[in-house]
């Protein structure tokens, strides 16, 4: 039964302040034991009753659509991270476009800024992944 | 399949309906859902017991641990007068909706 409190747990994590967490923690960890209790009562061994319980639960989003002001909250903080990323890529970008052409007077003359931009392309791809996967 | 918006508008509803007929457990509430509307609600345990916790601190239903047949415990959600008011202003919610519907789209929809 303490796979099923690990799981919940883990499932929670990124969600939700430490002392709402811990009761919906509580309750979704009843609930499923409930679960398994009750298809071990049907016949079903311990190790299977777990592993389909926890699989058929659903996701870290299946319980935010429970809270819609959260859920919305949720991916208002996904898109600021991704205004940031692209702040944040362009600072990066700037300054090393502009140490490129100023600073290094030998290299002056090879774009080696490229290589640190398309380096540097994954954070902003990957918030921008992250925003436009979960919006559903 | 039913847009999970939709549901999200409706499963307040359908928890203190099925917690009017009489106590029910966590998991009682997701396999009675599953088999009154023959699988077709795709709702997940994870969306539903949220849900619970929910209108528990609201205040519409409150819990309490009962006993079980084979010795084990369970959390048993019961509902509150707070809550009947509440399931009868969904319902007239979900009637006028309804008629509105039927008005607009007839009542098979065609």
């Amino acid at each position: 039964m303490n796979r099923i409190k690990k799981f919940v747990s883990n499932l929670l994590r990124d969600l939700f302040s430490e002392e709402d967490k811990k009761e919906l923690i509580q309750i979704l960890t009843t609930s499923l034991e409930e679960k398994v209790e009750d298809l071990v009562e049907q016949g079903t061994p311990v190790d299977q009753a777990i592993e389909r319980s926890i699989q058929e639960f659903g996701s870290a989003d299946d319980v935010l659509e429970a809270f819609p002001d959260k859920f919305l909250r949720a991916r208002k903080v996904r898109k600021n991270q991704f205004l940031f990323s692209v702040f944040g890529y362009l600072l990066i970008v700037g300054i090393t476009l502009f140490v490129n052409l100023q600073w290094i007077s030998v290299f002056k003359h090879i774009y080696w800024f490229i290589i640190v931009a398309i380096g540097t392309l994954f954070w902003p791809l990957a918030m921008l992944y992250r925003y436009v996967s979960k919006k559903k | 399949m039913i847009n999970s918006e939709i549901i999200r508008g409706h499963i307040d509803a359908i928890i203190l309906k099925l917690l009017m007929e009489r106590d029910k457990y966590g998991y009682e509430l997701a396999s009675e859902i599953k088999n009154r509307s023959q699988d077709l609600f795709p709702i997940k345990e994870a969306t539903l017991y949220s849900a619970v916790t929910r209108l528990e601190s609201r205040e519409l239903i409150s819990s309490y641990v009962g006993e079980k047949t084979h010795g084990g415990k369970r959390r048993y959600y019961k509902i509150t007068p707070f809550g009947r008011a509440y399931y009868a202003e969904l319902l007239k919610e979900w009637r006028q909706l309804r008629q509105i519907m039927t008005a607009l789209l007839g009542s098979d929809g065609e």
